[in-house]
C-alpha cells in the first residue's frame, strides 16, 4: 500500500471529544454515601485510560493534512536525531529558547493538539525544573553567589550565577527535545515511522517487533482496562491496601503474563498459517520528493545557523 | 529513573549506545535460535506487556504506591536475553508515545534498565534460588531479592551515567552543561528511593508474579525453569557455576564499583609513603623505625606509581595499570573459583560414594 494512503483530509478522522477528554476514574461509593479512598487500582485504571487516550490522538493527528505530515518518515526520523543532537551541543538557553518557539510553530502549523498532549509538553520541563532547584543553591553547588539568601558564619549562602545557568539549561533542552519527539511522533503515523526506521537500517525483524508491540500495547491495555474495572465491581468493601493489594497485584500481572503467552501463541500460529517462516517484508514504499528536499535544506541551515550563533562550532 | 534527552551529554549517549549494541546482537541470535519464528508475537506482547507493568501502581506497605519495571519478571519467565529485546521495545515506544526516557539518551536507558537490570536479576535469581524446587519458599524470597537487586543495580548505574556528567562537560566559570549534580550527590539521590520505595516495588511485584505463575501456570516458566516440581527435583543436579563466570562477574562488579571510591573522603587509608605522614594527626613524634625500614623494602615493580619508568605517557600508563590490575585480579578470582569448584567436587564424589 503506498504510504500516501495513510494522510486523510482534515475531516477523514474526527476523535469525539468525550473519547480523548481527561476524565479521572473515580472510586465506587461506600454505603455511607462516601466515595471509597482512591487506592492503587484507580490510579492504574487512569494511566491505562491515558495510554489509549494518547494513541487515539496520535493517530488522529498524524491522518491530518498538516505541514510535518508531507514529509517522508524517513526524513522525519533522521531529522528528529538531528535536531536533538544539535540541542544537546548548544549551550545557551537564548539558543535554545528560540529553538523551542520554532518547534512549538512547527507543531501548531502541523495541526498537534497541544491541549491533549500537553502532559508530556508541560511535565518534563516542570520535572526537570524540580529537579534543577537545588543546583542552583550555593551549598548544593559552588559559584558565584547572585542572590544572596541567608548567611552561615559570614559567608553569603543563595542562588549562584552557574546553578541558574544550569538549571535553566536543563529545563529549555529537556522541554525542547521532548516537543521535538512529540511533535514528530504524533505527525508521522506509527506504521510509517517504524517502516521508515527499517529503510534507515535498524533490523526488519526489530521494527516488526516494535510495530506488533505497538499494536498489542491498545490491546493488552485494553486487557488491563478490563481486570480492573472488574475487580473494582466485584469488590464490596475495595481492594485494601496491604498483603492482599499486594497479592491482588501479583495475580493481575501474573495473570496477563499468563494471557500474554496465550495470544502470543494464538498469533503466531496465525503468522505462520499465512506463510511466515521468519523474514520479514514492508509493503511501505517512501518517495522522496521536492517537498522533503526544501525541508532538508531548511532544517540543514537552521541547524547551522543555530549551532554559528550559540558558538558551538567554535 | 529513565533518562531524559538533555540530561546527558551526546558523547555519553554514544558510548552508551556502542555498549547496549553487542548485547542486541547477541540477544537477537539467541532468541532466534532458541524459539525461531515464535520471537516475533512472542517478543512483541511481552514489550507491550513490559510498558503496561511500569503502568502499574504497585501497593507498599506505608500506603504509599510506587512502579516497577518489570525487567526482571521478564527475565526470570523468559531469559534475560529475551528482556533486553522485550524491554528495548517497551522503551522505544515509551519514548516515542509518552515522551518518558529520551531518544538521544535510549541507549543510557537501554543499558540501565534493558541490560543491567535483567542480567543482575537474572543472576541473583539463579544465585538465590539455587536448585530449590520450583514451588519453594526460597524461589520466592530468590524472586523478590532479584528484583530488588536488579532496580537498585539499574538505578545507581544510572546515578554514575548523571554524576559524570558535571566533571566532564562543563563551562569555563564551572557551570555544568548537563546534568549538574556530582557522583556524590547522584549517588545517594538514587540510592535512598531505590533501596526503599522503588526496590520494594520490584521486589513485591517479582516475587507476587512468580508465586501466581508457579501456582496457577507453571507451564509458562518451563522455558527458564527446565527442573519438576515437588521434591523430585531436589535430587536433581545442583547448577554449576563456572569459575570464568564467576571471575567475570567479579571483575565488572568491582569495576562497576569503581565510582564509589570518589565518594570517599581523604586519601586511600596506609597508602602514604612515611616521608607524607601527618604524625601529629597519629599522636607520633617520628616515623615508627620499622616502617622506615621495610617502606622501601621491594622497589622492584612492574610499573611503578601507575606509570612508566621514565614518567612518559602518564595517561596511558595509568591506564596499562589499570588494565593489568583489573586482569590480575581477574585470574586470581578464576584460580580461586577452580579451587573451591574441586574441592567441592572431591567432597561430593566422596559423599555419593559413602
Amino acid at each position: 500500500m503506498p504510504s500516501e494512503c495513510a494522510v486523510r483530509g482534515p475531516d477523514a478522522v474526527t476523535v469525539p471529544g468525550w473519547l480523548v477528554a481527561d476524565e479521572p476514574n473515580l472510586p465506587a461509593y461506600e454505603p455511607n454515601g462516601q466515595r471509597r479512598r482512591r487506592g492503587f487500582l484507580e490510579a492504574t485504571a487512569d494511566q491505562s485510560a491515558q495510554v489509549l487516550r494518547q494513541v487515539v490522538v496520535a493517530d488522529e493527528t498524524a491522518a491530518r493534512r498538516g505541514l510535518l505530515q508531507r514529509l517522508d518518515p524517513r526524513g522525519a526520523a533522521v531529522a528528529m536525531v538531528a535536531v536533538l543532537v544539535v540541542l544537546a551541543l548548544v549551550h545557551h538557553v537564548v539558543v535554545l529558547l528560540a529553538a523551542w518557539a520554532l518547534v512549538l510553530g512547527l507543531a501548531l502549523a502541523s495541526h498537534v493538539p497541544l491541549r491533549q498532549t500537553s502532559r508530556a509538553w508541560v511535565l518534563v520541563p516542570v520535572f526537570a525544573a524540580f529537579v534543577a532547584a537545588p543546583a542552583t543553591l550555593s551549598v548544593v553547588r559552588a559559584g558565584d553567589v547572585v542572590v544572596t539568601l541567608w548567611t552561615w558564619h559570614g559567608t553569603g549562602h543563595g542562588l549562584t550565577s552557574q546553578g541558574l545557568t544550569a538549571a535553566a539549561l536543563l529545563v529549555t533542552r529537556a522541554g525542547c527535545s521532548v516537543s521535538v519527539v512529540l511533535t514528530i511522533t504524533a505527525t508521522t503515523s506509527w506504521n510509517r515511522l517504524f517502516a521508515a526506521l527499517g529503510s534507515l537500517g535498524v533490523p526488519r525483524v526489530f521494527c516488526m517487533v516494535l510495530s506488533m508491540a505497538h499494536r498489542y500495547l491498545v490491546l493488552v491495555t485494553g486487557v488491563v482496562a478490563d481486570m480492573v474495572t472488574s475487580r473494582q465491581v466485584r469488590t464490596v468493601a475495595g481492594v485494601r491496601h496491604d498483603r492482599t493489594g499486594r497479592a491482588v497485584l501479583g495475580a493481575s500481572v501474573g495473570a496477563l503474563v499468563g494471557k500474554s503467552h496465550l495470544m502470543a501463541d494464538e498469533v503466531h500460529q496465525a503468522m505462520v498459517a499465512r506463510g511466515y517462516r521468519g523474514h520479514t517484508r514492508t509493503l511501505q514504499t517512501f518517495r522522496f520528493g521536492l517537498a522533503d528536499l526544501v525541508a532538508v535544506l531548511v532544517l540543514v541551515a537552521t541547524l547551522g545557523g543555530l549551532l554559528v550563533w550559540d558558538g558551538a562550532l567554535g | 529513573m529513565h533518562v531524559p534527552d538533555g540530561y546527558v551529554s551526546p558523547q555519553t549517549c554514544v558510548i552508551a549506545l556502542a555498549a547496549t549494541v553487542p548485547f542486541w546482537v547477541v540477544a537477537t541470535r539467541k532468541v532466534s535460535d532458541v524459539v525461531k519464528t515464535k520471537d516475533v508475537p512472542l517478543l512483541a506482547m511481552f514489550s507491550a506487556l513490559v510498558f503496561l507493568i511500569m503502568m502499574f501502581n504497585i501497593p507498599l506497605p506505608g500506603g504509599t504506591s510506587a512502579h516497577a519495571v518489570g525487567a526482571v519478571v521478564v527475565a526470570v519467565v523468559l531469559g534475560p536475553w529475551s528482556a533486553v529485546i522485550a524491554v528495548s521495545v517497551a522503551l522505544v515506544l515509551q519514548a516515542l508515545v509518552f515522551g518518558d526516557g529520551g531518544v538521544l539518551a535510549f541507549g543510557v536507558n537501554a543499558l540501565n534498565l534493558a541490560v543491567i537490570m535483567p542480567f543482575v536479576g537474572f543472576g541473583v535469581y539463579r544465585l538465590v534460588a539455587g536448585g530449590s524446587p520450583l514451588d519453594s519458599r526460597r524461589r520466592l524470597v530468590a524472586a523478590g531479592v532479584a528484583g530488588y537487586v536488579g532496580i537498585t543495580v539499574a538505578g545507581l548505574s544510572t546515578a554514575v551515567f548523571l554524576g559524570v556528567q558535571p566533571a566532564l562537560h562543563h563551562s569555563a566559570d564551572g557551570t555544568p552543561l548537563y546534568s549538574p549534580y556530582t557522583l556524590a550527590q547522584t549517588i545517594p539521590a538514587m540510592a535512598v528511593p531505590h533501596l526503599t520505595f522503588a526496590g520494594a516495588a520490584e521486589a513485591v511485584l517479582t516475587a507476587a508474579v512468580l508465586a501466581y505463575l508457579v501456582r496457577a501456570a507453571p507451564g509458562r516458566l518451563a522455558g527458564t525453569h527446565p527442573l519438576p516440581t515437588g521434591a523430585a527435583s531436589r535430587a536433581a543436579s545442583r547448577p554449576r557455576v563456572r569459575p570464568v563466570t564467576v571471575a567475570a562477574g567479579f571483575v565488572v562488579a568491582m569495576v562497576a564499583l569503581c565510582p564509589l571510591g570518589l565518594l570517599a573522603p581523604g586519601g586511600a587509608f596506609a597508602e602514604e609513603a612515611p616521608a607524607d605522614l601527618d604524625l601529629a594527626s597519629h599522636g607520633l613524634q617520628a616515623v615508627p623505625v620499622g616502617m622506615d625500614r621495610f617502606a622501601g623494602f621491594w622497589s622492584h615493580t612492574l610499573i611503578d606509581d601507575y606509570g612508566f619508568g621514565e614518567g612518559q605517557s602518564p595517561v596511558l600508563g595509568y591506564w596499562v595499570s589499570a588494565l593489568l590490575g583489573v586482569a590480575v585480579v581477574g585470574v586470581v578470582v578464576y584460580l580461586l573459583a577452580r579451587a573451591v569448584q574441586a574441592v567441592t567436587a572431591r567432597g561430593r564424589a566422596v559423599s555419593d560414594a559413602v
